[in-house]
């Protein structure tokens, strides 16, 4: 890779190791098996997890492809043909052994299947303390905005690309990324974390995970993001780097980015005090339309009597769309649909409206209910 | 009817019928109208197997093109010389264009970004190439459409196909869309991926027709397939020979009367997904894309709901071809042939229901466990099936031949395939492996170790049969050798660059993957090299091979009843069933001795 070796360091700036050209991938760790397939042993727990899984899918497959060419080459070359020699008889089927050999497998596939969706559950869910990011995706490029409103300043050089940005994100900590695209799908694939989230034009999803606890020795650790979805041209240069760094470090590079920028929750605020004040109050009395205050999260229930999850796309939907899904009690009072909202102000709306309930009410400690903007689909029929 | 040794035709021709390949005195030009005319369900099978292998070829060329290109990562930017004369490279060719950058720091270089982005978009058109040829031109027709149309007849023991000329309509269709993609790659082709996915698909290249063409050649593919799987089942069901009940049926038969079940119901989707991506493109009409209302997802599933059936459409047939081969060189009766028939009608039902598992990064949580449970449980009968061929072996006498070794090379890479699929199904796994070069490998394992493999396999086992000359047993060997090298070299590798964090469809890539693309395009080298001996093999057969037997590996399905090649209408009279395609234990095969074959109770 091309890096940068000689890092200007004759003025003394305690941010310029952040700044560094130099690349300090996860090293190699692990057994040989984990080297050779992941390089490097998981970076938290649910990577971890998925190596394993991976492994005991992995040796369960060596012990029936062994044992099912280890008989094959046994036959073959015990059972070749001899000239004049006939085949001895043998029985052309045999039932109990049909039910055995469909029956073993069928539960090994049971535990495998229930192993992959406990760890994909693990995955897709965030706790509610995560540190929450919007990421969009574009050609060919990803674009980030951190809670305070401030974006990635640092970049390298690296391949045939002369900025490639530098996600910052503290160590061990829970991070929840609300993705969306400009343009065309896009995939965010941070492979240390071993799991991959598509980003779409029209509805939000999310991405999560956990960042690592760095070594005592190391000041930060940097991870490849790549976009796996096919986009085009430059598809393959749209690729980014997850530094991780120290708690005091984070605080200090972001106030370094910060360029006065309002926050998530402050231009949610701003929206809301110029386009949904009349209607939608916030601290939990009646309006013309439903109050925001400890709304997110939560179930509506519907005009039509169904229940729906008051989630990212659901907000999204509601700004852009406010027929589609309809709370019970508001008979006959019909809200403007504010397509004049851009993506970023209807992410701030999102983050304020979250910001209120969690306020609102003291969320036990635990996880939330699944945040996964890609589980409500059907946002698209309004269009 | 009696069976009376070879009756003049029943018919009544003046003379005894020669082979369907003798062009009767008819000119060039007469050969020519004769072959273009054709009814003949083996002169069909034979001119789609020509064509099958041209875009084989075609796609193949493609794919070397793109491992050719993945040798080294693209490194181009260098500062310039000391003596102000900026050398620099682009995968090891000297660059002499390009514009001259100041950075930050106020070093000047060189970019080359144009350089940079003309062959991203080179490797992005040829990998789309690649794909949407070997798929809709090469590996969907190739079983089916090729040996299908030969075989299945003649393993019937009739006459033809229920409706010949519908047959050749469905082969002047295919031609028709054939023509239509190589148009569409002469005007450059397109970039989209054989997926089409929108909504890239609807912007990319407005300006121009390539992408309408491309899909528009597999919305007329789609007709093509139809119409044959049509054919099929009419033919399976109304044209067994008398005595032929559907337990007397070849499994070859029995995997493509299931592929055809397939074709008729998954490939109308396709059909309709198309035109509306047609009509999207053409009259911006608002279903998949999103900056028109459209939902991009709505393709997705769309797409994969006849996509996912029809990766069964490929591997089904193959494993019928797999059946035949291990029986008979192992002059063994099938194990489990009841088994094995209904397993295929078993993956045929359940290819239906498993689409999904294209889109666990695209769906909710619900929706990805159901179709996760779902794809397990087509595992199954994949799993039944391997479990009967390698029983098949025990206590057989097994020849070692090149289909042998191909039907044996097959169990080993079409294992692999459907083992590596375990970690796809499983959602954890999935989230990180999806959409890497994992599953690069895995659906090379599965289409190319398991489709290509068999469809090679076959066509030397039924090469003799076809043209009737025998091809050298000792190069088709050693070619086989080679193939499962330099596949294993190619693929095996893109396992563990998928599990180390390899996005697919990458035109450069990070330098900790160089080492393992650089094997993988050696690898594609060995694989080359032996096709093209088998290629020479062929063709050697076809000039100066000698003369092959009716039934030169002692089969007992009706195709070896006929001569080889085959005569005009097939059989110099009605067969009469009264074994099974699998009875080796007691029968003598047709046209053979029993010092040459001898049944097992001939020696206690």
């Amino acid at each position: 890779m091309m890096q940068d070796a000689a890092v200007a360091v004759d003025a003394p700036d305690p941010l310029a190791v952040f700044k560094s050209h130099e690349l300090r991938l996860v090293p190699e760790s692990g057994g040989l098996l984990e080297k050779l397939f992941f390089r490097a042993a998981g970076q938290n727990e649910q990577a971890v997890m998925t190596d394993g899984l991976f492994l005991l899918i992995f040796w369960f497959s060596v012990f029936f492809f062994v044992l099912l060419m280890g008989l094959m080459v046994y036959w073959v070359i015990k059972y070749r043909r001899r000239p004049g020699v006939p085949a001895p008889l043998s029985a052309p089927h045999n039932g109990p052994l049909e039910i055995f050999w469909t029956v073993v497998p069928s539960s090994a596939l049971l535990v495998i299947f229930l192993a992959g969706f406990w760890g994909y559950m693990s995955k897709v869910v965030a706790p509610a303390d995560a540190l929450r990011l919007n990421v969009t995706g574009f050609k060919w490029d990803w674009e980030v905005v951190y809670p305070g409103g401030e974006k990635p300043a640092y970049t390298m050089p690296l391949g045939t690309k002369d900025a490639v940005k530098i996600i910052v994100l503290p160590e061990n900590s829970p991070v929840q990324l609300l993705l969306k695209s400009n343009d065309v799908i896009h995939a965010f694939w941070v492979p240390d974390y071993r799991t991959k989230m598509d980003l779409y034009p029209n509805r939000l999803t999310t991405y999560t995970f956990h960042t690592e606890k760095l070594a005592d020795d190391e000041v930060y650790r940097d991870h490849w993001v790549f976009c796996a979805e096919y986009c085009g041209q430059s598809h393959s240069e749209m690729y980014a780097i997850i530094r991780v760094v120290r708690q005091n470090d984070y605080e200090a590079i972001l106030a370094d980015w910060n360029t006065g920028s309002l926050s998530c929750e402050e231009l949610g605020e701003l929206v809301y005090r110029t386009n949904c004040v009349s209607c939608h109050t916030v601290d939990g009395s009646p309006g013309i339309g439903p109050t925001w205050l400890g709304s997110f999260g939560t179930m509506r229930a519907l005009e039509n009597g169904q229940q729906v999850l008051m989630d990212e796309n659901y907000i999204r939907e509601s700004i852009l769309y406010p027929e589609a899904k309809r709370v019970a009690g508001f008979a006959g009072q019909n809200m403007t649909a504010f397509l004049g909202l851009s993506e970023d102000e209807i992410a701030g709306v999102i983050c304020y409206i979250r910001s209120l309930s969690e306020q609102g009410q003291d969320t036990p400690e635990g996880e939330e209910a699944p945040g996964d903007g890609a589980g409500t689909k059907g946002d698209s029929a309004d269009g | 009817m009696t069976a009376i040794d070879r009756p003049q035709d029943v018919v009544g021709h003046e003379h005894e019928e020669g082979s369907f390949l003798d062009n009767r005195g008819l000119g060039f030009w007469g050969t020519i109208w004769d072959w273009a005319s054709t009814v003949d369900h083996k002169k069909i099978g034979l001119m789609y197997l020509t064509a099958v292998l041209l875009m084989f070829f075609l796609g193949g060329v493609a794919g070397l093109a793109v491992r050719i290109e993945l040798m080294e990562p693209m490194r181009m930017a260098e500062t310039i010389g000391e003596d102000g004369t900026p050398t620099v490279e682009l995968q090891g060719v000297a660059i002499d264009f390009g514009s001259e950058q100041t950075a930050e720091d106020g070093t000047k270089y060189w970019s080359f970004e144009s350089t940079r982005e003309s062959a991203s978009t080179t490797y992005n058109r040829l990998f789309t190439i690649h794909g949407a040829v070997m798929v809709f031109l090469f590996i969907i027709p190739s079983i089916p459409a090729a040996l299908g149309n030969f075989l299945l007849p003649l393993m019937l023991g009739a006459k033809d196909v229920a409706f010949p000329k519908l047959n050749l309509f469905s082969w002047y269709i295919y031609l028709t869309g054939a023509t239509i993609a190589v148009v569409s790659l002469v005007l450059m082709g397109t970039d989209t991926g054989w997926t089409f996915y929108t909504p890239y698909s609807i912007q990319t290249d407005a300006d121009y027709y390539r992408v309408f063409l491309m899909i528009l050649a597999a919305f007329v593919l789609g007709f093509s397939s139809i119409l044959t799987g049509l054919n099929f089942i009419v033919t399976v069901h109304k044209l067994r020979a008398p005595g032929m009940g559907w337990f007397d049926m070849p499994l070859f038969v029995w995997a493509i009367y299931a592929t055809s079940i397939i074709q008729v119901l998954a490939t109308p989707v396709i059909g309709i997904t198309l035109l509306l991506l047609i009509f999207e493109r053409l009259f911006r009409v608002g279903i998949f894309d999103a900056s028109m209302g459209g939902d991009p997802v709505l393709y997705q599933h769309f797409f994969w709901f006849y996509s996912h059936p029809v990766v069964y459409v490929m591997i089904l047939p193959a494993m019928g071809i797999i059946s035949e081969l291990l029986a008979v060189h192992s002059r063994k009766h099938i194990f489990g042939y009841r088994a094995i028939a209904f397993s295929s009608l078993g993956i045929a039902g359940v290819s239906f229901l498993v689409w999904g598992h294209h889109m666990f990064t695209a769906m909710g949580e619900l929706a990805s466990a159901v179709f996760s449970a779902l794809t397990f449980l087509v595992a199954i009968p994949t799993a039944i099936k391997v479990f009967n061929w390698i029983a098949t072996l025990y206590k057989g006498s097994i020849a070692i031949n090149t289909p042998m070794l191909y039907a044996l090379a097959f169990l080993f890479l079409f294992s692999i395939g459907g083992l590596t699929g375990l970690p796809l199904g499983a959602l954890a796994t999935d989230l990180h492996l999806h959409d890497s070069y994992f599953v690069v490998a895995h659906f090379h394992y599965v289409m190319m170790g398991g489709t290509v493999i068999a469809f090679i396999g076959g066509l030397h086992h039924w090469w003799p049969k076809m043209f009737g000359k025998m091809y050298n047993e000792k190069v088709g060997m050693f070619a086989c050798v080679l193939v499962f090298i330099g596949f294993n070299t190619t693929f095996f590798t893109q396992f563990i660059l998928g599990t180390q964090g390899m996005p697919r469809r990458y035109a450069s890539y990070v330098d900790e993957f160089q080492l393992l693309h650089q094997i993988s395009t050696v690898g594609s080298w060995l694989l080359a090299i032996g096709f093209l001996i088998h290629l020479g093999n062929f063709l050697h057969s076809l000039i100066a091979g000698p003369k092959a037997p009716p039934n030169p590996w002692g089969g007992l399905s009706l195709e070896w009843e006929a001569e080889s090649p085959p005569t005009a209408h097939n059989f110099h009279h009605e067969p009469l069933v009264k074994h099974g395609p699998y009875d080796f234990e007691s029968v003598v095969p047709p046209h053979c001795s029993e010092e040459e074959f001898p049944l097992p109770k001939s020696v206690s």
